[in-house]
């Protein structure tokens, strides 16, 4: 795809002495979405997190639109800076892999309170949407609940809600299943799968395969604080071209494969 | 040793006076000291060197002296640079800035208690810092912060006695003065006591009620 919505220009990022990006690059179009997928600490979540301007990289840009969102290095941001990046995180979803519910709001205030405190809406406008982000994730019985009574699987869906609710054009997605039981997963999935549908740009850190073969345009497969390959789901899993993203789908295989084809049926 | 009645009908009503003295300055000084440990406490987490170190060096210098050296330096040194305030003005700053310093390690330590993704993901929904602190951290952080912030409140209650040694006519100072005239140390001192133990009664017991109030989520169904 030729459209460049988010580009990820030249990111590194150092923790110390550690560069967990080495000058990556990564552009996803409207409306695709790409799969992330690479061994623990490659440097997946730190991408992730380049891309909102969570963890600010040492070098790189990042551009949403074509108006920046981020540019390292620089000096101290100027307020007008901050509340420019303020307003692109309005717009980029981000939903973490243990879910981040605020646990003192009910499930309703969850969804409500950023879109009151951010975008400045009005109450009734809120919960209106708030209402209608929470039927579309399943929760429409529990729009009372606090979150400590809801199971993984909906905290998860509350979170996504949560973000749905701020009419996001961009949604970042960090192991959005794996701190669930496994039984919970499908739910979760069965979610994000419908927000491919309706053409939600995303870009998902995942290790279930399968479901990145289901709905993913693209699969980036990073070691090492790089990109190492990347391409259309069947071509790159069937084919993987290094031996390293060979490796690793071997041992992948082994754990999440099986796992994945029970939520293939949804 | 017997208790001369007549001390507490004749001495009475200037004891109480010194007492909404006390009531005074104690309201001032929390309510000056308490926002002021909050700014203290954002300075503290402040990226900006210069912030975070004046509210450190503010906080250490103030619980690392004795409160009297605080009131006294204030007292004499201020004139000096040509500020002279009243002596209740003076005994309302120092307790100000002696109590602020205490609640703004409360403070802290309630908001660091908050796991690091309810700030993260505050920030990552578009909300500036203050917004996040406001909205989603500092509410959390109050079943926290809100006991020892009583038990500080309580301290700061009774530090207020020093008052007295700067000619503050608060209520140990009232006392001093009817010991002086009566010699009767036991009445006019057992009256004071137990008036700081009900104003301290008084302040716990709204606290535990905000506390109640403030931190327990209503059961299911009711919300
Ligand atoms: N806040 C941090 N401080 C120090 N090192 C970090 C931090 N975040 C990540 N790292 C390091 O950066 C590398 C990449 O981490 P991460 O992006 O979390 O990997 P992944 O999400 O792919 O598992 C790892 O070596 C990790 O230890
Ligand atoms: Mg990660």
């Amino acid at each position: 795809m030729a459209d460049k919505y988010l580009e990820l220009i030249g990111i590194t990022t150092r923790f110390g002495d550690v560069e967990a990006l080495q000058g990556v690059s990564l552009s996803v179009a409207r409306g695709e979405v790409v799969c992330l997928i690479g061994p623990s600490g490659c440097g997946k979540s730190t991408l992730l997190r380049a891309a909102n301007w969570l963890t600010p990289p040492n070098e790189g840009t990042v551009r949403l639109d074509g108006s920046v969102v981020g540019h390292a290095p620089q000096g101290r941001a100027t307020a007008a800076q901050i509340r420019a990046l303020n307003g692109h995180r309005a717009r980029i979803g981000m939903v973490f892999q243990q879910f981040n519910v605020w646990p003192h709001l009910t499930a309703l205030e969850n969804v409500v309170r950023a879109q009151m405190v951010v975008l400045r809406r009005d109450k009734s406008e809120a919960e209106a949407k708030a209402r209608q982000a929470l039927a579309d994730v399943g929760l429409s019985d529990k729009m009372d609940a606090w979150p400590e009574r809801l199971s993984g699987g909906q905290k998860q869906r509350l979170a996504i809600a949560r973000t749905l609710a701020m009419d996001p054009v961009l949604m970042l997605m960090d192991e959005p299943t794996s701190a669930l039981d496994p039984e919970l997963v499908a739910e979760v999935l069965a979610v994000l799968q419908r927000l491919a549908e309706i053409q939600m740009t995303m870009l998902i850190v995942t290790h279930e395969l399968g479901f990145a073969m289901r709905v993913a345009d693209r699969i980036v497969f990073m070691e090492a604080g790089g990109i190492v390959e990347q391409g259309p789901p069947q071509e790159l899993l069937s084919n993987p071209r290094t031996d390293r993203l060979k490796a690793f789908l071997d041992k992948l295989s082994l754990t999440t494969l099986p796992k994945d084809r029970e939520h293939a049926e949804i | 040793m017997t208790l001369d009645l007549t001390i507490f009908v004749d001495y009475g009503p200037r004891i109480l006076l010194g007492f909404w003295m006390t009531i005074k300055i104690v309201v001032l000084a929390i309510s000056l000291g308490l926002p002021f440990g909050v700014v203290l406490a954002l300075a503290r987490r402040s990226r900006l060197r210069v912030l975070s170190w004046s509210a450190l060096a503010f906080i250490e210098i103030f619980r690392n002296t004795p409160f009297i050296i605080q009131v006294f330096l204030i007292y004499y040194v201020l004139p000096f640079y040509g500020l002279r305030l009243p002596a209740e003005q003076v005994g309302v700053l120092a307790l100000a800035a002696f109590g602020s310093a205490y609640f703004a390690e409360v403070i802290r330590g309630g908001i660091d208690a908050v796991p690091s993704g309810q700030l993260e993901s505050a920030r990552a929904i578009g909300m500036s810092d203050l917004q996040a602190m406001r909205h989603i951290v500092l509410p959390q952080s109050l079943a926290i912060i809100l006991p020892p912030l009583t038990n500080q409140m309580l301290s700061l209650i009774k530090e207020s006695a020093i008052l007295s040694t700067i000619t503050v006519q608060e209520m140990t100072m009232t006392a001093l003065r009817v010991q002086g005239e009566t010699f009767r140390p036991f009445e006019a001192f057992i009256m004071i006591a137990l008036l700081y133990w009900l104003l301290n009664e008084v302040v716990a017991i709204a606290m535990r009620a905000l506390e109640r109030r403030w931190t327990t989520k209503p059961v299911e169904g009711e919300a």
